[in-house]
């Protein structure tokens, strides 16, 4: 497993060079934005289990077939089954996004995956249906911008210091990983 | 690849769980001492030939009798390939200023570094004074500020404990 400071280092490895000067510029940034990145992680930690739950039951709503008698999330245990796979996705971005490198989630996540599901018989458009909707949480959470018109009375802030750029940099970053569970289910 | 990042994520994956406020935290700590060792590690990317060149050149003057016929130091490859090895193991040591952590030298440097060592017939104190020179030589703030070089020094006196 790697992390941004180890990507540098495998990366000049390669080459037998040494790390300095403009490699150390990406690094520095990374040190600046510290801040930013832990609000970011510590905004989908604490969110986790209802983007979760949204999710799977936002993808069950655009497709009722699922719970109905022989649909993927029925009965209760498969319902179950999919809130834990959803909840551990979720749980390797959060990691990739602290490391700020995503080898965590391909090795220890994405690498397989779709085979298991395959075999599983997990269909792939609705997995990657909940994936999006975690993934426009995500944005809306580290942005600190969750849409009042969806929330309702259950809209909860974090609170945390977001300036006028929002941390696009961080969601921008996020969103990437999400689209790799994507890319790697479809 | 060892570093507080990577440990702390190692750690909650066994339990399962998201990264709580404790492990971000730690990441924050590590975060705080990086723009020294970041400091550290620029300023010996920018002088490490001078360094290895001093440190290689130290160690020949005291074990002069590597240069003797038949001895480690004896031919102009031979030369060339000890300063190599200090060059190797700067450059090591800068890795491990980015990661801030040992991972680097522990994976790419230590291991194995005692069986090499017998079977190519090469004597470690030569090594040890080299890196002792260089332990010896940085000087705040001439080189760096005294965190950064507070830094680098823990990670000579990491590579000579591995070799002594």
């Amino acid at each position: 497993m790697l992390d941004a400071f180890s990507r540098a280092v495998v990366n000049a490895d390669a080459s037998t060079k040494c790390i300095g000067g403009d490699d150390l510029a990406s690094l520095r940034s990374f040190v600046a934005e510290g801040n930013r990145r832990l609000d970011a992680v510590n905004a989908i930690a604490s969110n986790a289990s209802c983007m979760v739950s949204d999710a799977i039951a936002g993808m069950i709503c655009e497709n009722q077939g699922l719970i109905q008698a022989g649909g993927n999330c029925y009965p209760n245990r498969r319902m179950a089954a999919c809130l834990r796979d959803g909840e551990i996705i979720l749980r390797y971005v959060s990691y990739a996004l602290l490391a700020g490198d995503a080898s965590v989630l391909e090795d220890r996540c994405l690498n397989g995956l779709k085979e298991t599901y395959t075999a599983l018989g997990v269909p792939a458009t609705s997995t990657i249906r909940a994936v999006q909707i975690m993934k426009a949480q995500a944005a809306a959470h580290i942005k600190d911008q969750p849409s009042e018109s969806f929330a309702g009375n259950r809209l909860r802030k974090m609170g945390s210091p977001v300036v006028e750029d929002r941390c696009a940099s961080i969601v921008a970053e996020a969103s990437s990983y999400f689209d790799r569970v994507i890319a790697a289910l479809s | 690849m060892k570093s507080v990042v990577t440990t702390v994520v190692t750690a909650a994956d066994a339990a399962g769980r998201f990264p709580s406020s404790s492990d971000l935290e730690s990441v924050q700590g590590s975060l705080q001492r990086a723009a020294a060792r970041l400091e550290a590690a620029e300023k010996l990317a920018a002088n490490l030939d001078a360094v290895a060149q001093e440190a290689y050149n130290a160690c020949i003057q005291k074990y002069s009798y590597l240069n003797n016929a038949g001895e480690a130091n004896s031919t102009d490859t031979f030369k060339a390939k000890c300063l190599r090895d200090v060059k190797h193991y700067m450059r090591l040591i800068n890795y491990c200023l980015v990661v801030g952590g040992t991972g680097p030298l522990d994976e790419w440097g230590i291991a194995g570094q005692r069986e090499v060592y017998r079977a190519l017939n090469l004597p470690t104190a030569p090594y040890v004074e080299a890196l002792s020179f260089a332990r010896n030589r940085g000087c705040a703030p001439r080189d760096m500020s005294a965190q950064a070089l507070t830094e680098y020094n823990a990670l000579l006196d990491y590579v000579i404990n591995s070799l002594s």
